[in-house]
This record gives C-alpha cells, structure tokens and sequence, in this order.
C-alpha cells in the first residue's frame, strides 16, 4: 500500500512539476491521434454517406466487414502494417517503419471503421423528409448529400470523437509501427508499458492520468453530441 | 401551350402510371395545370395524391408516362430537369424543417438556387410578414408549433418565387386557428402572385372553397364525382336490377359492372334530395334518417344525415329554413340511380 501511495506522490509531483518529458509524450500522442483521426474522418465520412445512400451489390457484406473491422485488435493492424513497411517489405522503400508516420497510419486503420460505420448509423437516422425537402425547395445533389451531413452533424462530431477515442488510446500499433522512440514516436500508451515494466510506476502513473484525463474528455464531448443528435 | 379554351397549360401529364413493389399506385392518362390558377386533388388517405404531387414535382419518376412543362417535354437527361424543378416548390404534409433556425430555413432555397447572400435578409423578413411570423427569423426551428411549422414551409416555398407551388394537405395538422390563417395566405400567393397553385386535401369543403378546379382522386385514378358520400361494398344483381350492397343498405345503381365485385360508390351531396316526407319520384333510393350535423357553408348548408348509412348532403339556406330543419329531425334522402358513381 505504501508503494501505491509513495507511486501516487510521484506522479502528482510529476504532474505540477511540469516535466517536459510527460507533456512532450502527451502532446505528441494527442498530435498522433489528431492527425489520425482527421484523415479517417476525411475517409470515413464520405465512406459511411455512400454505404448509408447508396444500394449496390455487395453492399450488405461490406457493412458486415466494416463491422468486423472495428473490433480488430490493435496489434494485429500493427502486425500487417509492420509487414508492409519493414525493409524487406512491399512499402519498405519509403522508410516509414518507428516513424510518426507510422503510428499516424495505425492509428487511421483504427480510426477509420469506426467512423464510417458510426457514419452510415448517422446519416441512416437522418428523417427521409429532409432528403424529399432539399430535393423539393431546388437542391442539387452535392446540396442534397451536403444537407444530410448537416442534419446529422452531432451524430458525425460523436463518430469522429469516437475515432480518436481509439486512436488516443490503443498501444498495439503505435508500440510495433513507432518502436516506442523517445522523443520521436513514444506515445502515453507505449510510454505507460515501458516505464512500468521499469519499475517507474509513478512516471507510467502519472501518463495514466494524463490517459485518463483525455478519455474522459473524450467521453463527455461524445455524450454531448449523442445528446444533442437525438434532440 | 395553350388548351382548348386557350388557356396557358403549365403542367400537363400523358399516360402516367406509377407502380411500388409491382403494384399500380397511379393511373393518370391525362392532366393538365393551367398557369394561375388553384387546383384541388381531393380524395381519402392513401388515394395517391402524395404520389401525383410528387411525380409533379419531379421528385420522383413515374413508372412509365411523360411529362411536359410549358408544352416542353421533360427528360430524365435533360438538364433543364433541374432548372424546371427549381420553377417549383412543394410543402409537405408533415413538413421537415432543418435543424437551423427560421432564418436558416427559409433561406435554403435561395441559397440552393446561389441567390447573394446580402439579398437574403430582405426577402426572409417579406416572406415572415407575409405568413404573419415577423419576428420568429432567429427562432430555432424546432422549437415552432405545429401551425407555426406548416406557415415557415410555406414562407421557405415562397421566397423562391416558385411559378407552381405544390401544398399536400397543409392544414391536416394544423390547429383551427392556423387553418383560417393558412388558407388566407394560399389564396393571396395566387392572388397575388399568380402563382398555380396545386393542393392536395381530403378535406373536399377546402378544395370547393380554394379551387378553380377539383380533381376527385380514388386509388390513384381520378374519378368523375366527388369523394363525398364514400361507400365501400359489393355489387349485386336482382329481378329489379342490379344494386350495391354497403353491408348496412343497399342502393339501386345503374350498371352492372360483375356480379359479387368488391368496389366503391360516391354520390354528389348535390344529387341528393331532402324531404320532410316520402314523395312519389322516379328516383329509386330513398331512406329515412336523422339529422346529426349542420354545417353553415356562407349561403349553403351542409347536412350530415344518418340513414343507415351516414350521408352529406348539400341544400341551400333558404331550403334549410323553409323545411325548419335542426339536427334531430328526421327526413327522407332521395336519389336516383343515375346519381351513383361507380368507382
């Protein structure tokens, strides 16, 4: 109990001391998962309208595979990313492997079907009548699929909050693609695993705050948005 | 395109049908808009007059059919098929306003259509005025009442100066008061504006009020009569001829269309003669029955008449006082056979 209690006064000391390390691992895993999450929704959302607009063959397999997909383990994606970017691999000339890039594109893999599939639940619960009224009052169809992602954009920022939720707290990829570099690629999430395994349970605890903090945000934002979609 | 009487048709269907799930929904040979004027679509939920406004609106394409628009035919690859729709606007039976505000609402059109920005003020405040909603352009959409929905859909059709404007039932959910309000302001935009004006209702008093012209609409083919004195049930033949049994009387017609066939008859309220006592004629119906509702129509009155079945039936003012009649009194219907229409 005295070495929870002696861990626990470490980190909060860590925490107020401003060390520069902690808040360079929290503001690079949050820049990560940003970027990552930007470039899912940049794919995600169009991905999700289409799916939810759109009937084609194959389409009910699709949803099904998007579903399948958001519960990929993390360290799988790590897995075959890492396969296609070490050396000897396909992607290995670009020289990405324990780069930010790396983790940046984990984390997209990750993102990316939760978003789209939140998207195809979001523009789906969008009323029919909106689509018949932009179409009645002269809009075209760019104004049509415009008008719908405005009609359901609380629903969409919750998606979006909801990929980085998983981007800004998986550990698998971002361990196996950014190599856990100090200063380079060592997210809260790597950095937590590693420096526990240390010994250094006060440092990996006071990342776990930061963690829990950002989560936490996460979580009240999504619980704002889902909120204001259903009114 | 002018018509017969040389009027300027507008709209004009040929051969529309439109079919859901294999089955036939629409069966329009042939209907024409004239430009000015207000056209009432009336018949019973379910009739197809959602269909027809819709195909009007070119909102969705009939099965098979053309359509024309100012004696030009509209195409499916035309590019002047948007072009025409934006000559048009349509308010829905529940209308869906945009999770924005007035403002927002009313401006979508004009903003669909690249209208500057800097005219949009202007024009939202003369078509709130116009709908007696001044005031309301910050309020949040859904925060509006029921009326107060059907009259900013109205105002979002207007500012786009729509040569056509399609209104299915705008007073179907809509409180007495608004309904006054809601029909002043359909007759001023036509008064006013010249703007055709296509309302689907199946409240047939409000079309006859509006309407230069009433199509009577039953399971998406227009029909001769009007849909008052709506019958369900089957035709039957007899020595004396055939009749059309409801179920609870039975009523002599004319035709015999097939023998046990499952349809529906409507009766003209104007066709129908009240008695105070049973007269000799050559019209075959005649029932007895009970007065339950008056209805002042401004120089008409309306009866509701319980003979077994419950019917209406139109008399003037002077005809009502004369023969001293109030709800509760008992009176005879009269009407020939010729006077029922077979749907």
């Amino acid at each position: 109990m005295e070495y929870l209690v002696e861990a626990f006064g470490n980190s909060i000391e860590l925490i107020f001391s401003l060390d520069g390390e902690i808040y360079g691992i929290v503001g690079r895993s949050v820049f990560f998962a940003l970027t990552a999450t930007f470039l899912a929704a940049l794919c995600g959302v169009p991905i999700g309208f289409l799916v939810a607009t759109k009937r084609f063959r194959g389409r009910s397999g699709l949803l099904t595979v998007m579903n399948t997909l958001m519960a990929l383990p993390t360290v799988v994606i790590g897995l075959l990313a890492y396969g296609f970017f070490s050396r000897r691999a396909p992607l290995g000339f670009l020289d990405l492997l324990f780069s930010p890039t790396a983790v940046i594109i984990g984390e997209f893999i990750l993102s990316l079907p939760i978003i789209a599939n939140l998207t195809v639940s979001a523009v789906q619960a969008v009323d029919p009548r909106a689509i018949l009224t932009a179409k009645s009052l002269g809009a075209g169809r760019v104004q049509v699929a415009w008008t719908i992602l405005m009609e359901a954009r609380f629903s969409l920022l919750a998606a979006i909050i909801a990929g980085f939720g998983r981007a800004v707290s998986e550990v698998g990829s971002a361990m196996m693609l950014g190599g856990n570099i100090r200063f380079y690629t060592r997210t809260m999430t790597t950095a937590i695993a590693l420096e526990t395994s240390k010994g250094e349970f006060g440092f990996g605890l006071a990342l776990g705050f930061f963690l829990l903090l950002v989560v936490f945000s996460i979580n009240i934002l999504f619980h704002f948005f889902q909120v204001k979609g259903r009114q | 395109m002018m018509n017969e009487i040389g009027e300027m048709v507008q709209l004009e269907l040929r051969d529309v049908t439109h079919c859901y799930n294999g089955k036939m929904v629409l069966d329009i040979p042939h209907l024409s808009i004239e430009r000015g004027k207000i056209y009432g679509v009336v018949g019973p939920n379910g009739s197809g007059k959602t269909t027809l406004l819709s195909i009007m609106n070119l909102l969705i394409r009939p099965t098979t059919g053309q359509l024309f628009f100012e004696g030009k035919s509209i195409h499916d690859e035309d590019n002047s098929r948007m072009e025409i729709q934006r000559s048009m606007a349509m308010t829905l039976q529940t209308p869906y306003l945009f999770d924005t505000t007035v403002e927002g609402n009313i401006a979508y059109g004009l903003r669909a259509r690249g209208n500057p920005r800097k005219n949009w003020t202007a024009i939202i405040e003369d078509a709130l005025q116009k709908v007696g909603l001044r005031g309301l352009a910050k309020r949040r959409a859904r925060e509006l009442s029921g009326g107060e929905v059907q009259l900013v859909a109205i105002a979002r059709a207007l500012v786009i100066d729509p040569k056509i404007l399609f209104l299915d039932e705008p007073t179907a959910n809509v409180d007495l008061r608004h309904i006054h309000q809601l029909e002043e302001i359909i007759a001023a935009i036509n008064g006013d504006r010249g703007t055709t004006i296509v309302l689907a209702t199946h409240d047939l008093s409000q079309a006859y009020r509006f309407a230069h012209y009433v199509f009577p609409f039953f399971e998406g083919r227009l029909v001769p009569s009007t849909m008052h004195n709506l019958f369900g049930g089957t035709i039957k033949s007899s020595p004396d001829g055939p009749y059309f049994d409801t179920g609870k009387i039975q009523i002599w017609i004319l035709q015999e269309v097939s023998s046990s066939a499952s349809t529906h008859i409507s009766i003209n309220p104007e066709d129908i003669i009240v008695s105070k006592e049973p007269f000799a004629s050559s019209a075959r119906n005649r029932y007895e029955g009970t007065i339950t509702q008056v209805v002042d129509q401004k120089g008409r009155v309306d009866l509701v008449v319980n003979a077994g079945e419950s019917f209406r039936v139109q008399i003037t003012e002077h005809s009502f006082r004369r023969l001293g009649l109030n709800v509760g009194s008992r009176i005879y219907v009269t009407f020939k056979a010729s006077s029922v229409h077979l749907l």
